[in-house]
């Protein structure tokens, strides 16, 4: 495809060239089939370091108390809920790829959608530990943040926007799993029927639920699939709505305002999007995935990148219009603190990658540029986790009363956690890709060129 | 349908078909159990293990598990009283009166016993002097008597080897020596600090006359000798009189922190804002304060004028020289004063004004660190005001002997190092801490043979003696002490010496009667009770018998005694042409007094290390406090070490950079930086008492030409409060644009009451709840607080607060459930200050509540914000979502294992007070309220069968204000005070407009500043 020659009457092609349904089986089952190439290893061997760092912080954490960390009075929550909205957000991109971009007919998802889904599930499960261990007393928090009938009589406290998070976010991760393991068993059932040792096969046709390809099963697929997408879509915006609920239904300056929920919905989709990119672009790479991840998707990740960036820039500039427009002392205060007072850097960090710097995507040569694409989506990612930071401390370490204010200054274990986090997200990225088809083996035959009858000239509406 | 089968008269049936006797029924009956089940059974198929044989095991086999379980925490032994105490009655608690001997003013205090524990004391409020509150070692003390690292036997030190040894081993190698000396003629010297007993002073007496060369020496690290020996210059008087601050309508500080650690702390605050009562009308004192070290008083003062100290003199002189111009003050022009250090000529002219206008009903006050010329040109400024009018005639100063000075110190040293002194005896006193160190005092030490110190703890002076002898605590000895005249008080213990010790008396009368077998724990008593009889009950003239009289007493915990004051003389004006300036040039150090810590006995406290100074906020160290410009020009920053240096004394310590003080100038707080304390004290801050000379005999604490040397090396202070640039446009004044701190003038309030009210809006779309019961509020007088303290210290007792550490209190994870917040408006050089004791305000509307997820912080029907320690789970939301950030949390076990915290170690949880929830790890925490004692009063109420109405409960933190300034109670009584308090005009709530309902009324501060 040359750039001259564009012809916008039509999608350009989600899988190019022509490959044969045998070879794209062969292609994305290759990692699954083959013991795998030492880069995966190396690989393997970092993540897990990380991981074991975050085991080793999370145990003194356990141990000692949550004063291993830097959060005090007045900044009560630090990189914990900091590092636990970064993953939510994260968490974002994939049901939003498999759903809402399902449910509008975007081809091009087909590609992503399966591991965007699993990095979901990994992200979520990533955030979940933080809910759990920034508490005080997370042994007695795991059971009594649950509401259950207890001879106490006690029951949970159904204003918190705490519980709601409980509620949300658990629902999400039921229905991402869900929705995951669904779409995956055509796929589990082709693997079973290519494996040839006996472990490999029993595991597969375990998990393949007795999948026949039969036309009833395609039917029921298809059926359940719709279904679980119309699930998941209003999802994908409430789980970060409510997230957003956390700060915004309190009474704290920089955190009580009314923008929190869309601006927090698209900076979610924003970083989800960039940690795809990452990954996808290595993925793409690695495994030769380039004609089924085409560059046109990755450019197409691009602007999305660029739209939700760009949103999030106009809820920067609003807080600070609408601080000043209040005319409220304090708030008017809390913003011109987070950009010039002590945490200034934080901020600019935030400002400099979310808004300045996806702006390059306006330029078609970056967007199809796979070393500028990761890069900025990796600033895109360092932005997001700063714009965390920057709610969370900056407007809680000067709140109300001069007299308690303090500063925020993290330890040894709070990176601990978050490299863990890293850690624990990568290694699971990195057993996906080995044990389970990084692209929907099943989808993707839909949508190799030909593969659909074109009644209506072009292809493009399909069954 | 009659039931066919009757001949039972009672018969149980269980269903109506049974009733008739339905054959059906009977069938269901016969099958109720399985088949096989009810089936006869052969005892030969059955288990070997009999059925009560099962039940032994597996009661053995639980009592194996709980066994091994019970290694988790050993919860102690619970065990009942075989024979109940008459005056113990389980879960009430037994009040004691006593008397404080933690420093020279010997303040009567109530000690609150649980079950025999001592586990509070507050003020003796039938004491005339302390009348019911005491100052924050006071409050702090209980913690002294469980601190864990008190000396517990009697030991034995041969170079430098400590051997546990009994009394009766000591006493008899010391009757031995002291026999010896007494011999030889040689001399025993007992040094010991402020006499206030009469029955130790006689003690003494008769020790003197069985070892003839034993001799007294008293002395203090902050020598108040200064001002007894300018008032005899002055008057020719013996006696101090006292003032009646209550009546001055101006005060002059000098120098002075009345209000602070100078004097009779709960004495001085309670008279001086009872002239400060909006209540009462509007016939306020007005205070100014002449000094360099930003001290308490000074942040209270309504006019505040930057002197050095060395430059007093020349200050009040001056005064004196507009007040009574005379030849030999002439020299003293206060207009060349005024410009050569810079004051603020109006509020000067003013200062003149008031003094002249107010003559006899203003008072001036010379500090303790002041030199005797000061308080001599004092004592004549007063007098030319005629404010003798001031001076108690009811009451003055009792001493019962003189504190020796620095020639006498060398005296002393200079006999041990001729060999003429056999023993030192070191009555509860650590000189080798205290005197400067170029006394030599410690090497000559070496030279006696015999060296005894009598300590409750561990200390430099024990680290050198030969013998080291456990002390008890002061709840756990008798006694007797007199420090104005009319008032004598009495010591009583409330609970049973913990260890082996003895009271320092009891060792002396054994020593006395030379017979080591001698003891017994009533000694001491049996000895007081004899004098009493003796010498007191025959003045008293009292109608009831010696025991009636001696119990009563005992019960008041003090007597008024018929000995008069002393007449005052008159001041003899001549004495002025005495005074030589000591004004020097270059840099002035001052050595201060510490608010906390006191001459360093208290540095084993944590609730006192803990504490944060006034105005610097710092805890758990001093620090060399520079003003802003001499920091500047030195180059210096918070934190930078700088070594002060004055001939060939050099300390070097950490910078603090203290708006308002002095520039050219240094203080730096003694008592700190002890070597040898126990794990808490050790090494924390630096012993400024290196700095002190002997040589310095005039002025001691203030030290000309010093020399700041930054070292380039830096210090971590840890502070309650962040410190911000008063320059800084962005911060200046934030307090009071947001309305947390509300001020006037009093000349505003006098014209228009109600000059600071708003209009409040009530508008909500949720119902407002309404409290028809009791409902609790408090009210803080602003004009009243002078941000003491006092109230954390009493919070901390009451409600089993821990101690955090510098570590920790550095991060910000600091504890206290009420603190001071102290706030710097106006210019660096010349800042005002304003103190707001802050707390849960128990807000109507209370942000914490709604967002806790498990239902931990609830309100209760009388408007208490509660916590459920038990059901946190610590999401730290509710802290988050505090406006006033009052809420603390247990980031860890502070009671495990943290250096300077309290521990779980023994006996110190015999200190809890057991009405209290001790806090475990991961739960927030803070002000109830205290909520126990509201129970307690509701308990009462309903044992009576009256209604409950609220009245009578008080907290913690009002019941020890020294100043009143917290008042607390049923909001909806309105016969309350808390009533009149929340309607009054000048009232406020902080952060109103962010519609939480706060429940605490701050009376906004009235500056006393304009010309009435």
């Amino acid at each position: 495809m040359s750039v001259t020659t564009i012809d916008y009457s039509k999608e350009a092609p989600v899988v190019e060239g022509q490959p044969s349904l045998r070879g794209l089986d062969d292609l994305i089952a290759k990692p699954i089939d083959e013991f795998p190439h030492r880069n995966w290893f190396i690989g393997l061997a970092i993540t897990g370091t990380m991981l074991m760092i975050g085991a080793v912080s999370l145990g003194w954490l356990l141990w000692k108390g949550v004063g291993v960390w830097g959060i005090n009075q007045p900044v009560a929550w630090g990189f914990d809920v900091v590092n636990f909205v970064f993953w939510v957000g994260i968490g974002h991109a994939g049901t939003l790829i498999s759903a809402i971009l399902f449910l509008l007919r975007q081809r091009w998802r087909t590609g992503i959608a399966r591991f965007a889904e699993a990095m979901t599930l990994f992200a979520v499960l990533c955030a979940v530990q933080f809910v759990l261990f920034h508490t005080g007393r997370p042994w007695i928090a795991a059971i009594w943040l649950l509401p259950y009938p207890n001879q106490h009589g006690v029951w949970v406290n159904f204003t918190s926007p705490l519980m709601w998070d409980v509620f949300a976010v658990s629902t999400y991760f039921t229905v991402s799993a869900v929705f995951w393991y669904i779409g995956l068993i055509p796929d589990l059932a082709t693997l079973r029927d290519r494996a040839k040792d006996g472990i490999k096969k029993t595991v597969y046709a375990v998990l393949s639920l007795g999948w026949r390809f039969s036309n009833r099963h395609w039917q029921h697929y298809e059926r359940a699939y719709l279904i679980l997408a119309g699930f998941a879509t209003p999802l994908v915006l409430s789980v970060h709505t409510i997230v957003s609920f956390d700060f915004a239904v309190s009474v704290l300056p920089g955190w009580h305002t009314t923008i929190f929920p869309p601006y927090f919905v698209a900076g979610a989709i924003f970083s989800g999007f960039a940690m795809v990119q990452n990954v996808l672009i290595v993925t793409r790479t690695a495994f030769k995935f380039e004609h089924l991840i085409t560059l046109d998707t990755i450019e197409k990740m691009n602007k999305i990148i660029l739209v939700t960036g760009t949103m999030v820039g106009y809820a920067y500039s609003m807080e600070f219009f609408i601080a000043w427009y209040s005319g409220n002392l304090t708030e008017k205060f809390v913003f011109i603190n987070r950009a010039f007072g002590p945490y200034w850097w934080a901020y600019w960090i935030m400002f400099t990658c979310n808004v300045f710097t996806p702006q390059l995507f306006w330029f078609k040569r970056m967007r199809t540029s796979l070393l500028v694409s990761f890069i900025l989506a990796i600033f895109v990612n360092i932005g997001m986790w700063f714009e965390r930071f920057v709610i969370v401390v900056t407007s809680l370490h000067r709140d109300f009363l001069p007299s308690s204010w303090g500063m925020f200054v993290p330890t040894v274990w709070d990176f601990g956690l978050l490299i863990g986090s890293f850690g624990l997200f990568f290694t699971l990225v990195l057993l996906f890709i080995k044990f389970l088809p990084a692209i929907a083996m099943s989808e993707i035959k839909a949508v190799v060129p030909g593969s659909q009858p074109a009644h209506h000239g072009n292809g493009a509406h399909h069954g | 349908m009659e039931p066919s089968n009757t001949n039972h008269e009672s018969r149980y049936w269980k269903s109506l078909r049974e009733y008739h006797n339905d054959p059906a029924s009977a069938d269901a009956k016969a099958h109720e159990f399985a088949k096989g089940v009810t089936d006869e059974f052969d005892v030969n198929t059955l288990s070997p293990m009999s059925r009560k044989q099962f039940l032994g095991a597996l009661a053995a086999s639980a009592a194996f598990a709980a066994a091994g379980c019970n290694s988790y925490r050993d919860k102690g032994e619970i065990v009942p009283y075989n024979k109940k105490p008459e005056e113990i009655t389980l879960g009430v608690a037994n009040h004691y009166a006593s008397t404080c001997t933690g420093c020279a003013e010997a303040c009567g205090i109530l000690v609150k016993t649980r079950e025999g524990r001592p586990i509070k004391v507050d003020g003796n409020p039938d004491h005339p002097v302390n009348k019911g509150s005491v100052c924050a070692q006071g409050q702090a003390s209980i913690l002294n008597l469980y601190d864990p690292e008190r000396l517990k036997d009697p030991m034995l030190v041969s170079s430098g080897i400590l051997t546990k040894t009994t009394w009766k081993v000591a006493d008899t190698k010391l009757i031995a020596a002291f026999t010896a000396a007494a011999n030889q003629k040689k001399e025993i010297a007992l040094i010991t600090h402020s006499l206030t007993s009469p029955s130790l002073t006689k003690l003494l007496g008769e020790f003197a006359a069985k070892y003839p060369g034993a001799k007294h020496y008293a002395y203090e690290l902050f020598d108040g000798g200064a001002r007894q020996s300018a008032w005899t210059k002055s008057t020719g008087g013996t006696a101090l009189p006292v003032i009646a601050w209550e009546k001055a309508n101006v005060v002059l500080a000098v120098e002075s922190d009345f209000l602070g650690y100078d004097g009779n702390l709960p004495e001085q605050t309670r008279l001086f804002a009872s002239r400060r009562d909006v209540m009462k009308g509007k016939n306020f004192n007005r205070l100014y304060s002449a000094d360099a070290t930003m001290n308490s008083t000074a942040m209270n003062a309504d006019h505040r004028l930057r002197v050095r100290p060395d430059r007093q003199l020349a200050f009040v002189l001056s005064l004196l020289n507009e007040v009574r111009p005379s030849a030999q003050t002439s020299a003293y022009s206060l207009s060349a004063f005024v410009k050569e250090n810079g004051l603020d000529d109006a509020v000067v002219k003013q200062l003149v004004n008031d003094l002249k206008a107010n003559a006899g009903a203003a008072i001036v006050h010379a500090g303790d660190t002041m030199p005797e010329a000061v308080h001599i040109a004092v004592n004549l400024l007063n007098a030319a005001l005629g404010n003798d009018a001031l001076y108690r005639r009811d009451q003055a100063k009792h001493g019962y002997a003189p504190l020796i000075d620095a020639e006498q110190w060398s005296a002393l040293v200079a006999r041990m190092n001729a060999g003429q002194v056999a023993a030192v005896v070191h009555v509860d006193t650590n000189p080798v801490y205290h005197l400067a160190p170029d006394l030599g005092y410690a090497d000559a030490l070496k030279k006696v043979d015999t060296v005894v110190t009598l300590a409750e703890l561990q200390n430099e002076t024990t680290a050198v003696s030969s013998f080291v002898l456990p002390l008890n605590h002061t709840l756990e000895g008798w006694g007797d002490h007199q420090t104005r005249t009319g008032v004598l008080s009495l010591q009583q213990p409330v609970i049973a010496p913990l260890y082996n010790t003895r009271q320092k008396e009891a060792a002396l009368l054994i020593w006395t009667a030379g017979n080591p077998d001698g003891y017994n724990e009533t000694l001491y008593h049996d000895y007081v009770m004899a004098r009493w009889e003796k010498e007191v009950y025959p003045a008293q003239k009292a109608k009831a018998g010696f025991k009636a009289f001696w119990l009563s007493a005992l019960h008041d915990g003090v007597i008024a005694t018929n000995d008069a004051a002393p007449a005052l003389p008159a001041a003899k004006m001549d004495v002025v042409s005495t005074l030589k300036n000591t004004a020097v040039n270059g840099t002035v150090l001052a050595l201060t007094k510490n608010y906390f810590v006191g001459d360093g006995r208290y540095a084993n406290n944590g609730w006192l290390q803990e504490m944060p100074h006034p105005a610097s906020k710092i805890a758990w160290d001093n620090y060399a406090a520079l003003s802003p410009a001499t920091a500047k020009s030195l180059g210096a920053s918070e934190g930078s070490m700088v070594s002060v240096t004055a001939g060939s004394r050099s300390l070097a310590l950490p910078v603090h950079v203290q708006p308002g003080l002095a520039d050219d100038f240094v203080a730096v707080q003694l008592g700190y930086g002890r070597n040898v304390s126990g794990s808490v004290g050790e090494n924390v801050g630096f012993n400024a008492s290196v700095l002190l000379s002997k040589s310095d005999t005039t002025a001691p604490y203030t030290v000309g030409g010093v020399t700041l040397t930054l070292t380039g090396e830096t210090y971590l202070l840890a502070s309650t409060q962040e410190h911000h640039a008063l320059d800084d446009t962005f911060l200046k004044d934030i307090h009071k644009k947001r309305g947390i701190i509300q001020e006037g003038t009093l000349a505003q309030y006098a014209e228009d009451p109600a000059f600071l009210e708003k209009e409040h809006s009530d508008l909500t779309i949720v119902p407002r709840v309404t409290y028809d019961g009791v409902k609790w509020g408090m009210a803080i007088d602003l004009n009243k607080c002078t941000g003491c303290g006092v109230c954390t210290l009493s919070c901390n007792a009451e409600n089993n607060i821990p101690v955090v550490g510098k570590e920790q209190l550095h991060k910000g994870r600091e504890m206290t459930w009420i603190r001071i917040d102290r706030y710097f408006s106006g210019e660096p050089d010349a800042p005002t200050v304003s103190n707001q004791p802050m707390l849960c305000q128990h807000c109507d509307n209370a942000p914490c509540e709604n967002v806790c997820p498990v239902v931990a912080t609830t309100h209760s029907p009388d408007g208490l914000n509660q916590m459920a320690y038990n059901r946190c789970v610590g999401t730290k939301y509710c802290s988050n979502n505090c406006p006033f950030k009052v809420r603390r949390f247990n980031f860890f076990d502070f009671r495990d294992d943290f250096a300077g915290g309290v521990q779980y170690e023994e006996p110190l949880p015999l200190m809890h007070n057991p009405e209290v929830t001790v806090r475990s790890r991961g739960v927030m925490e803070k002000c109830t309220f205290c909520v126990q004692r509201i129970m307690e009063g509701r308990q009462h109420a309903i044992e009576k069968g009256e209604e409950f109405t609220g009245a009578g409960v008080t907290v913690a933190c009002q019941e020890a204000c020294p100043a009143e300034a917290i008042v607390f109670g049923n909001v909806n009584d309105t016969t309350s005070k808390i009533h009149q308090y929340r309607k009054h005009s000048i009232g406020y709530r902080v952060l109103e407009e962010i519609n939480v309902g706060p429940n605490v009324t701050y009376i906004a501060k009235l500056r006393n500043t304009d010309p009435v």
